[in-house]
């Protein structure tokens, strides 16, 4: 009996060192919380001066008491863009556009000035399509995937991108 | 004690963990405690905020912008910073701002009001000019600055071309509510209503933020270069025929594609609030669909449509004119009171005689006559998308006031009324086919980016199409037997005159004036217009083969240009290749 209590005290590691190995674990862990807070902590600050920054473009009245002396704002923006459309369609007026022509020397035509020539294929002039035209809408928010998508996409989408660029010859 | 050996590297931790804490604290502090957090956080969660979408803009259908929007700007004093008011009237009126308006502002405002709109809808320059006044005064010493003063922009409306198409556009009033024309008629949708709206405050929101969606954008089937060419005709015109007013329209006759349209008075509709000088009384903003008059003899292509389409008569068949017709026991006399002897029902369109149509209605008969005339849409609006169409009116055996002798003048055109679009809509179905179109002006509107075009509509079908042929080809006819003034070298085209009396609010005619319509359309195998042309009392001329018939020529001139429409032979060379 005597034997078995000496081999265990043999074995057995020293009290101090026991008490530092504790304090060592409980440090890794209270790094790795602060690790993931960190990163947490940096992803969300990023997120919150993205949405800020959007949010100043957007709606600058929220944060400055003279809206529109905020130069680059969405609001600005498009405002100075309406007004810089209407100034020119009213440079390229039906009557601008002919006062100009006649101070350059051009005359109105007449059906006997004109010469049809047949070109195959040619087509023929069509009505206007606005279709691509988003003068007058407000674009749409575009926050990065970073702010949104999670971890486990963000991984995943690493690992996509870098297997896709492996595939590239 | 004894100290362990490492206890430096444990205290040195100890140390950087608690520093590493105390300066999170104080940071938190210091963030917490900053003016930019305070005032956010004063927001809440949620703050108020008033959008003002701009107003959709309105195209041609080749894209130029008939009607887009500008910046005009709000001005305000905040009056709980004690401006000081000799300063901040004198600066408003330096930059050109009416003080009376000011002054009725000011005076309509309660004594404990803190905030003044003190003027709106200021020009952007006028604004500009205030705004470097209070730059300049801003820090004065004596505190006569102007940094009381606030400025919000928002849109008005403008509209570039002036008075281009503004019978058509109508206008919108600063309270951003359309009137008249198309911006009356689509101001639903044109309208991006002014909205106030809970945003979340919160950054990390910003995705809940309200997308408050613009009025939509329209695209007219108005050709602005077709519509200042028809406006500069219609302007000489009444200078050298004297005429009172003028209307003319001009439509795609498969589509319904109202190309131009136009009468007088016109008026620039950036200054919208001249309306009552330009318009006194009862005068309409847009003759072509708001006066109904008794058109006269155009209305006769109608009559011989409908008699040709029920088999009643045909081209070669004779009428004995003697000069006048008893119909109902009323005697109808042709326009010159002589006898034309006889006549085939070319001649009869040719030499526009009132009795041989008058003829031709009592041998359709009321019932007959009377089909056809709805048919062709007589006494119901077109419908078309413009605001403050009238019907016009077209009396039915059976109604108090219609007497049979109605039947004989309504074959010409008179007794009756309708609108110059009700009567163009009316020869779509002679110039298309026989399939009568529906009258429209916005071509497209734009929808989420995406463009919607408005697709043709047939309203119906009044006469075949062997029935629109024969009566085009014998208007066509008409005009080369009589060498009309309408005439284009090289084109084909059918038309009718109109001359007709004007009648007394007291009953009878008016024995001097007289109201001048030209209808016509081409080229003949392949319409692409329809023009009508009404000159309101004429005073160089009476006829409208004299005073109208050339106006007609300038326009389709004008509009084989616009339309590149080749001659007849080159047409027929390029389609038989």
């Amino acid at each position: 009996m005597n034997n078995v209590t000496q081999i265990v005290q043999k074995v057995r590691q020293a009290p101090w060192r026991v008490q530092r190995q504790w304090i060592g674990l409980f440090l890794l862990g209270l790094v790795v919380i602060a690790m993931v807070a960190g990163v947490y902590l940096n992803i969300t600050v990023r997120a919150t001066l993205a949405g800020r920054e959007i949010q100043m473009l957007r709606n600058p009245s929220l944060l400055n008491p003279f809206p529109d002396s905020q130069p680059n704002s969405i609001s600005t923006d498009q405002r100075i863009n309406t007004e810089l459309e209407t100034q020119l369609a009213g440079l390229t007026s039906v009557e601008s556009m002919r006062q100009r022509a006649e101070a350059m020397g051009f005359q109105a035509i007449t059906p006997g000035d004109m010469i049809f020539v047949a070109v195959p294929g040619y087509p023929e002039q069509s009505t206007v399509d606005l279709s691509t035209s988003s003068s007058n809408h407000l674009a749409a928010p575009v926050i990065l995937p970073e702010y949104t998508e999670s971890w486990f996409d963000y991984f995943l989408n690493q690992q996509v991108s870098s297997a896709a660029s492996g595939a590239q010859p | 004690m004894k100290r362990l050996p490492n206890a430096w590297r444990y205290l040195s931790i100890a140390i950087i963990m608690a520093t590493m804490g105390i300066a999170i604290l104080v940071q938190i502090v210091r963030v917490q405690g900053s003016q930019e957090v305070a005032g956010v956080i004063d927001q809440g969660d949620f703050v108020w905020k008033d959008f003002y979408p701009p107003r959709g803009e309105i195209y041609d259908r080749n894209g130029h912008l008939l009607a887009g929007n500008k910046t005009v700007y709000e001005i305000g004093l905040d009056l709980t910073a004690n401006p000081d008011m000799p300063t901040v009237m004198l600066a408003l009126q330096m930059s050109g701002i009416d003080l009376n308006e000011v002054n009725y502002r000011i005076s309509q405002e309660p004594p404990t009001a803190k905030y003044i709109t003190l003027a709106d809808f200021i020009s952007a320059n006028k604004a500009e000019l205030l705004i470097n006044l209070q730059k300049k005064a801003h820090g004065d010493p004596t505190g006569k600055n102007l940094d009381a003063i606030f400025f919000k922009a928002h849109f008005a409306r403008s509209y570039p071309e002036n008075d281009l198409a503004s019978n058509v556009l109508g206008f919108v009033t600063q309270d951003n509510h359309g009137y008249l024309g198309i911006e009356e008629k689509y101001d639903n949708i044109l309208a991006g209503l002014p909205v106030r709206m809970l945003v979340p405050a919160d950054p990390r929101r910003v995705t809940e933020y309200p997308n408050i969606p613009p009025g939509q954008t329209i695209i007219l089937t108005i050709d602005r270069e077709i519509q200042a060419s028809i406006e500069q005709i219609l302007d000489q015109a009444l200078k050298s025929t004297g005429a009172s007013s003028g209307t003319i329209v001009v439509m795609d006759p498969k589509t319904g594609d109202i190309l131009a349209m136009s009468s007088t008075p016109r008026m620039n509709l950036n200054d919208y609030q001249n309306i009552s000088t330009i318009f006194p009384g009862e005068t309409p903003f847009n003759r072509a669909i708001s006066q109904a008059y008794e058109p006269g003899s155009v209305v006769k292509i109608l009559t011989m449509a409908g008699a040709l389409d029920g088999s009643i008569v045909k081209p070669d068949t004779v009428y004995f004119d003697p000069g006048f017709i008893v119909v109902g026991g009323h005697r109808i006399e042709d326009w010159n009171g002589q006898p034309w002897g006889y006549q085939d029902m070319t001649g009869c369109l040719a030499n526009s005689l009132n009795d041989c149509l008058a003829w031709v209605a009592t041998q359709m008969g009321n019932d007959l006559f009377y089909s056809y005339m709805q048919r062709f849409g007589l006494g119901h609006a077109t419908g078309i998308d413009l605001a403050q169409e009238t019907t016009g009116r077209l009396k039915l055996p059976g109604d108090s006031d219609w007497s049979p002798m109605e039947l004989g003048t309504n074959a010409f055109g008179q007794g009756m009324s309708a609108t110059p679009l009700q009567m163009v809509m009316a020869a779509s179905a002679l110039a298309n086919n026989g399939q009568m179109v529906y009258p429209q002006v916005l071509y497209a509107q734009i929808q989420d980016g995406k463009q919607i075009d408005t697709k043709t509509q047939i309203v119906g079908t009044p006469i075949s199409s062997n029935t629109a042929h024969t009566i085009s080809d014998m208007l066509a006819n008409a005009l080369e037997s009589e060498s009309s003034g309408a005439l284009i070298p090289g084109y084909r085209i059918a038309g009718k005159t109109g001359t007709a009396q004007v009648p007394l609010p007291t009953g009878g005619y008016d024995q001097i004036n007289v109201n001048a319509s030209f209808i016509g359309w081409g080229p003949l195998d392949d319409p692409r217009f329809i023009v009508y042309i009404w000159l309101e009392k004429p005073q160089s001329n009476k006829a409208a083969s004299v005073v109208v018939a050339p106006i007609f020529k300038q326009v389709v001139e004008t509009l084989i240009v616009s339309l590149d429409i080749p001659d007849d032979a080159t047409r027929l060379e390029i389609s038989g290749r």
